[in-house]
Parts: structure tokens; C-alpha cells; sequence
């Protein structure tokens, strides 16, 4: 049996506790972009070690020579293993994708794709994504935080009509209940 | 007594060992709230831009002003030093490009990074071939960054928060997040009624 979902304010009431605490105890908060980073940045090395010439990369390994010894990183598998856990717990686990009714497999795959390569990218530029620049940076105060809040709604919300087939459907259906 | 002074990590209250084993204990808690409240689903996240459902931006206004309210309760009781957190830098330009980007690359995709990996606990497909993109879009900028670095690292102001431009301190600061992510939920509240009006 599926449970529901929890309402959304309580939500924000646990997520900013946890927020806190996370801030509290590691002086940090949540992250999830840079993992990546540092995962392609580690495969190109292993690979060859040419590839820290490259100053970016280079960056990474300033403090030894594994990129992946990393708060973020670490985290990102506890993020992996949470959304698992609590799935299983409320019965919602299924190997599916989120799309329209209708809406041709490959194209919401392939949008997925394109869509990762914009956003990690993305997140280079402005050192962090909706965890690590978003919400870290609203919850310490930073201007920053909030230019990036808001550039990234207006990004979405200008070419929203775009996607609209592969969230909206057709005729107004998919959405929400 | 009052030696303890938090952050545990900065103020030398923690190993690294130890902050790496609360790492995976915050990350998983992270992670659990995250499909708890739906945002492993892109489908919810992508509906915030259709005003079909605006959870997303609910959720994170709440999480913010809670956040805030534990650290400005924190500070002033002197448990905490704020400025001891870490806090991103701003750079302007690099943010409003990057930040437009980035939001281009969410209504495609309907995920974030943090919400996929969670979404990929939850056995979404969709969240797989995300992270996949993630890597290629890694790879891209390391390649693209000789051409990018002189723009991405332009109109630096360090670590600038809102006091620091509208003067105060962080009780000014305090105030002004509180009243703009409950303004945001509102005026999303008000804009998502007019969208549906007349819908089915």
C-alpha cells in the first residue's frame, strides 16, 4: 500500500531542521553537484594522468591524489541510500520514469540526458546546484544564493512552453492529482 | 561551558573520520525527506513551472525560514558563530548566466542533482540517464574551462550576504529571508490559482 506524501510545509520544517543540524555539525550544508564533478574529474585521471594539466581538475587534487575523500561525496551516497530506504518504507519503489501520459520514452530519456549535461555544467559556473548554492546560500544570508534562485526560475519558466508535451500532456492531463 | 562554540567541524569539536561518518547519517536523512516529501519525482518539480503544483518552491521557502530561525535562535543565545558556515561566494554574472542555464537544464530534465541521486534510490529511470548527463556535462566544462575561466571567476564580491547590501546585520538579514520566501509562496499561491482558473 502507497503512502502519501507529507504536506509540504512539514516538509520544509524537517528539511530546514536537518539543514541546520548538517550546517551545525559539519559547518557546511547539503551538496549534491560537486560529487560529480569530482567523479568525472577522478575517472579522467585514473584513465590518464595527463588530465591534470587541466587546471579545474588540478584543483581537485591540491590535497592528495583522491578527489572522491570528500565531505559531498560521502553525503551524496547517504542522499543514494535515504531516497532507497524511505521508497521501500512507503511501498513507492518502481523502476520508472516521471513523464506525461503518451509521451514517447526516448524523448523524455533523451531530455534527461541533455538536461544533466546542461545543469552540471551550469552548476560549475555558479559553484553549486539548488542544494549547494540554492538552499546553503539562503540559509547563510548570500545575495549570491538568491540571483542564482532567481535566474534559474526565470531559465525554466521562459522556456517552460517547450516541454510542456512531456509534463503537461496533450490536453492539461499528467500534472498533479 | 561555554567553550563549545558551534559549528563541531570548524571550531575542531570533530574529527574529519567523525564528520565523515555524520556525512553519510545527514546525507541519508536528506535523501529520506527528500522522497517523503516527493522531490524525487521530476514530474513534481516540473509541474512548479506550469503552476500545476507548487510544493517545490513551498518546501524550500519553508526549509530556508526554518533553517534561518534555528540559526538566528542559535546566535543569539552566542551557541553559534555564523559566520564560521560555510557560505558560496557571489559572483554576479557568472550566477544570472549559470543560474539561467541551470533552469533551462531543470524544466528539460525535472531533476537537480540532489534529487536525482535520491530519485535513483527510488528506481526512477529517468534520474539514471540524469546523472549520466551529469558526468557529460563535467567533462564538457573541464574541457571548455581555459575558455570560461576568465567569466566565471568575473564580479566577485566573496562572501556577500543581504545585510552587507542593505546594511544591518544578520537579524536584518533574518527578516528580509523570512518576508521574501513567504512573499514568493503567496505570490506563486495567487499566480497558481489564476493559471488554473477555468481548468480542469
Amino acid at each position: 500500500m502507497e503512502k502519501k506524501y507529507w504536506n509540504p510545509y512539514f516538509g520544509g520544517v524537517v528539511l530546514g531542521t536537518m539543514l541546520f543540524l548538517t550546517f551545525v555539525i559539519a559547518s557546511q550544508g547539503f551538496g549534491a553537484s560537486g560529487t560529480f564533478s569530482r567523479a568525472t574529474a577522478q575517472l579522467l585521471v585514473n584513465s590518464d594522468k595527463s588530465w591534470l594539466e587541466n587546471a579545474y581538475i588540478a584543483s581537485y587534487f591540491r590535497h592528495g591524489d583522491n578527489a572522491m575523500l570528500n565531505w559531498t561525496v560521502i553525503e551524496t551516497i547517504g542522499i543514494f541510500l535515504g531516497g532507497f530506504a524511505s521508497a521501500l518504507l512507503a511501498g513507492r519503489f518502481m523502476i520508472r520514469p516521471d513523464k506525461a501520459p503518451g509521451y514517447p520514452m526516448a524523448k523524455r530519456f533523451l531530455w534527461a540526458l541533455i538536461g544533466g549535461m546542461i545543469i552540471e555544467f551550469a552548476t560549475r559556473i555558479t559553484r553549486g546546484c539548488t542544494s549547494g548554492q540554492g538552499l546553503d546560500g539562503m540559509a547563510t544570508f548570500s545575495v549570491g544564493a538568491w540571483i542564482f534562485m532567481f535566474a534559474a526560475f526565470a531559465g525554466a519558466l521562459i522556456l517552460s512552453p517547450l516541454w510542456r508535451k512531456q509534463w503537461v500532456g496533450e490536453n492539461n492531463e499528467g500534472g498533479e492529482e | 561551558m561555554n567553550d563549545l562554540i558551534l559549528p563541531l567541524y570548524k571550531n575542531g569539536f570533530l574529527t574529519p573520520e567523525a564528520n565523515f561518518f555524520f556525512a553519510i547519517v545527514l546525507g541519508f536523512t536528506f535523501g529520506f525527506v527528500l522522497e517523503r516529501t516527493g522531490f524525487t519525482r521530476s514530474q513534481l518539480i516540473a509541474d512548479t513551472f506550469y503552476f500545476k503544483n507548487i510544493a517545490v518552491p513551498k518546501i524550500m521557502g519553508v526549509t530556508v525560514i526554518t533553517a534561518t530561525t534555528w540559526f538566528i535562535l542559535f546566535a543569539w543565545m552566542g551557541w553559534i558563530d555564523l559566520d564560521a558556515l560555510f557560505t558560496p561566494g557571489t559572483y554576479v554574472w557568472p550566477y544570472l548566466v549559470g543560474g539561467l542555464l541551470f533552469g533551462v537544464g531543470m524544466v528539460m530534465a525535472g531533476y537537480c542533482p540532489g534529487t536525482a541521486v535520491a530519485g535513483l534510490g527510488t528506481g526512477k529511470s529517468d534520474a539514471l540517464v540524469f546523472i549520466i548527463g551529469l558526468f557529460g556535462g563535467a567533462f564538457l566544462y573541464f574541457v571548455l574551462y581555459p575558455y570560461v575561466q576568465d567569466f566565471v571567476s568575473s564580479s566577485n564580491l566573496g562572501v556577500f550576504k543581504l545585510h552587507d547590501l542593505f546594511g544591518g546585520n544578520a537579524y536584518t538579514s533574518y527578516i528580509l529571508t523570512v518576508a521574501l520566501e513567504s512573499g514568493i509562496i503567496g505570490f506563486l499561491m495567487l499566480l497558481q490559482k489564476l493559471t488554473n482558473k477555468g481548468e480542469k
